[in-house]
């Protein structure tokens, strides 16, 4: 028994009724580490080692985020860039699947558009910003072109392997017991590549965020990544460091939310199990 | 000390009187060459309904071919194979067969892997029953991953007898397990045999497996049939008797001799 078990047990024993209420150690222990940045972070200010004009505190930024949220200006702009970001994952992502599913299943259809897409992939998408601000202004196409575009590849790519590395003796043994190939696809290929696709939404949701608030910060007239520019250009520090903040907390969410949905789906493999 | 029974009673039901449900199997002159290395040549073999028999042979001699012919999983390059007068491609859910390995499908727990063996949607009745019968009643909502290999091979039993069928064919479906599962294995497949009356054919390359569950065993070799022993079993066999060394020493002296 590892001592943390050991404190454990004996707090449990000595008061049962906060067991439930109180989450256990273990479970804290991730946030350990930036919650000891922040405290010393905080000392570091308030003791005047760190100018405020260099980095605000904690407590400065966290009224300022008080403040901007009774007046409803931080939900407008989390809002406005949550649901680009969204329509971005949905359009790029939804494109990628099918394609990556297309060409899984069909060598026609890869031939035919593989090395394409390959050319277009080694394109750093940011590189199109000047094109693109060009066809589509600074509106939300443009936005959504690129997010979508750098949502698409990890997706499309890891469907693809998903696909490709189905047991074989699996879609055998489906022929053998009569499945259509409609079958085999919805009860094998599908759950199968499952696990890979998962692997392409979470690399996908890092890029759309990365995407996202670099398009923001060129042109945009709302969202985090407009609020962080607009803050520099009056030298408010405190709301730059708050937007950069939010990106960490959003991205973290994006991923946990896609972590529990990924323990659910997958809770058939030895991978998951027991956790 | 009591002699452990390894072979269930009732297998002394002669083939013939057991419940008329298997298919006949009919191979006339099969031809099935890989880029021009013919691995069977002009094979002849009926197996009649209700039969066991066991294909044997040196590694390489075409067992898994032939098997994979009749399993309608691959096509002679000539001839024939026909399940009750009908191609084998044709055979539908009349056909099962065991792979060497389950090929259980890893996101479906035990009950939906056994109903996969169901064509015509599911069937929980159907299900329970194919469980109970491997003795796996209580890992209904289990995923295989958390199976023994034995386990897993019942499980694999269940889904190739759910739909009744009325041929099941054994690809070396005992080779992976250790040896104390194979025989609890081979009863058990040597028992629903003797209750459901389907014809069973097994490759193996365990001649004493094949001993202790055919009718007949037939070697294989040089892209035919080398040798033939029907074994009559009169009264309960025991596992290692006089009689069955015997015909364990005749087929290994024809594969040897090959």
């Amino acid at each position: 028994m590892s001592l943390t078990e050991t404190l454990i047990a004996a707090r449990s024993r000595r008061s049962p009724g906060l067991r439930g209420l109180l989450p256990r150690p273990d479970a804290l222990l991730p946030y350990a580490v930036p919650a000891a940045i922040l405290i010393l972070w905080e000392i570091a200010g308030a003791s005047g080692v760190i100018s405020d004009t260099v980095m605000p505190r904690p407590s400065t930024i966290l009224a300022t985020a008080v403040q901007m949220t009774l007046s409803g200006e931080l939900f407008t702009h989390l809002g406005v860039s949550a649901l680009r970001a969204l329509a971005g994952l949905v359009v790029g992502g939804g494109i990628g699947f099918i394609l990556g599913v297309s060409n899984g299943v069909s060598r026609l259809s890869e031939t035919l558009t593989d090395s394409t897409l390959q050319m277009v992939r080694n394109i750093p998408h940011l590189a199109l910003i000047p094109l693109v601000i060009l066809w589509f202004g600074i509106g939300e196409g443009a936005k959504l072109f690129l997010v979508a575009l750098g949502v698409f590849f990890p997706i499309y790519l890891n469907t693809l392997h998903g696909i490709r590395n189905i047991d074989p003796q699996l879609i055998e043994m489906g022929r053998a017991y009569g499945m259509t190939p409609t079958q085999q696809f919805r009860r094998i290929v599908l759950p199968g590549a499952l696990p890979s696709i998962f692997v392409g939404l979470r690399y996908g949701l890092g890029i759309m965020w990365l995407t996202l608030i670099v398009a923001e910060t060129l042109s945009a007239s709302s969202g985090l990544g407009y609020m962080a520019m607009k803050a520099r250009e009056f030298m408010v520090l405190d709301v730059v460091v708050l937007s950069i903040l939010l990106y960490a907390a959003l991205g973290k969410l994006a991923d946990s939310l896609t972590r529990a949905l990924e323990r659910r789906a997958l809770k058939w493999s030895p991978a998951y199990a027991g956790r | 000390m009591q002699a452990v029974e390894l072979l269930p009673r009732d297998i002394t039901v002669p083939p013939m009187l057991r419940d008329n449900r298997g298919a006949a199997v009919s191979i006339r002159n099969v031809t099935r060459s890989f880029e021009g290395n013919r691995v069977l040549s002009n094979l002849d073999l009926d197996v009649r309904p209700g039969e066991f028999l066991s294909i044997v042979g040196k590694s390489g001699c075409g067992k898994s071919t032939l098997l994979r012919l009749i399993a309608g999983l691959d096509q002679p390059s000539s001839g024939e194979v026909r399940i009750d007068d009908r191609p084998a491609t044709q055979a539908g859910d009349k056909l099962r067969i065991m792979f060497q390995e389950p090929r259980l499908l890893p996101w479906a727990n035990v009950a939906d892997n056994v109903a996969v063996g169901l064509r015509q949607g599911p069937d929980p009745q159907a299900v329970t029953e194919a469980l109970a019968s491997v003795q796996l009643a209580d890992k209904a909502g289990v995923w295989p991953a958390l199976l023994s290999g034995g386990q897993r091979q019942r499980a694999a039993l269940a889904r190739a007898l759910v739909s009744h069928p009325s041929l099941l064919v054994l690809d070396e479906p005992l080779g992976a397990l250790d040896a104390l599962t194979r025989l609890t294995m081979q009863n058990l497949i040597r028992d629903m045999h003797a209750k459901a009356g389907f014809t069973a054919i097994l490759v193996t390359h365990d001649v004493a497996e094949a001993v202790a569950l055919s009718d007949r065993v037939i070697v294989l070799g040089q892209g035919g049939i080398l040798h033939h022993v029907e074994i009559l079993r009169v009264g309960p066999t025991q596992r290692g008797s006089a009689e069955l060394a015997a015909i364990e020493a005749e087929i290994l002296d024809a594969i040897f001799a090959a």
